[in-house]
């Protein structure tokens, strides 16, 4: 498994808690794997089926609402949101994330930012 | 289904069958997980044919960046297989709870049973049955769960009252 791969997988939680947070509004699954996309500028490539299952693990947990809409007639959707616990998790793991990638910076001897 | 999508429909057919392979859960979560998964395959092959690919080359590329459904399957029933142990506890303990205070409820320190007008006329009976109802709708969001704690109280209600000859 690459690097890019390892970190990718190690950074879905909050990747995908952060996105539901700066949206601040409900999405459904094929809108996120989009918008995650759209933002890693096709750096990270989804294995998109297993987008959900992480999802899922995350509503069990509490961290997101689920909820199915839609018009009679129309396509029901299932759409996400961060509830306030994800968005405690959310601030959890990024400051983590934010001291990991500082110490790595730190014995790579490469500078934050370059 | 739009007419751009007709000759998807046997392939996410296949792929929706092979994560239900790799799935044991209960059937209205089954159903929602593949209800989901089918809105993100057609969403996605839409996308694809409105780029102008081909129907064969759409479904290939959709097929591709889905993965592999086996592993889809396993990695949501991993996410969904078995509760937690509160959840657990909860599922457990509330039947029990409701026996247990059904039989506090419905009869009398001398051991005679009340009769439906006084049973029914206790606010406390109405707060253990809405509590009955309530606690695993709002607990699992699921109305399976819900109405069967519902009908599980009422039958011990109806056999504690009409055969209270029957309580232990």
């Amino acid at each position: 498994m690459s690097v890019r791969e390892q970190m990718r997988k190690g950074t879905t939680t909050v990747i995908l808690l952060n996105l539901l947070a700066e949206a601040g509004r409900p999405m459904y699954g094929y809108e996120i794997i989009q918008e995650l996309e759209a933002r890693s500028q096709g750096y990270f490539q989804f294995k998109e089926g297993l987008v959900y299952p992480r999802l899922h693990e995350l509503e069990r947990q509490g961290l997101l609402r689920a909820e199915w809409r839609g018009e009679e007639g129309t396509r029901r959707r299932k759409f996400y949101t961060i509830t306030e616990a994800g968005r405690r998790q959310r601030e959890k793991e990024l400051q983590g994330w934010k001291a990991f990638s500082r110490h790595v910076d730190e014995l790579l001897g490469v500078e934050s930012g370059s | 289904m739009s007419d751009g999508q007709a000759g998807f429909e046997e392939p996410i057919d296949r792929l929706l069958a092979g994560i239900r392979a790799q799935m044991d859960l209960d059937s209205e979560t089954e159903q929602e997980v593949l209800a989901e998964i089918q809105d993100h395959l057609e969403d996605a092959f839409a996308e694809a044919r409105a780029r102008g690919l081909a129907e064969h080359e759409a479904w290939a590329e959709v097929a591709a960046r889905f993965g592999v459904s086996d592993e889809v399957g396993r990695a949501i029933q991993a996410a969904h297989a078995g509760w937690g142990t509160a959840d657990a506890v909860i599922a457990a303990a509330l039947p029990v709870v409701c026996a247990l205070l059904l039989r506090w409820l419905a009869f009398a320190p001398d051991g005679t049973a009340l009769g439906w007008p006084q049973l029914l006329s206790r606010p406390a009976f109405w707060v253990v049955a809405l509590v009955a109802l309530l606690l695993p709708m709002l607990k699992f969001e699921r109305w399976r769960y819900a109405l069967a704690t519902w009908a599980f109280f009422w039958m011990l209600t109806v056999l504690f009252v009409a055969l209270p000859a029957v309580r232990w």
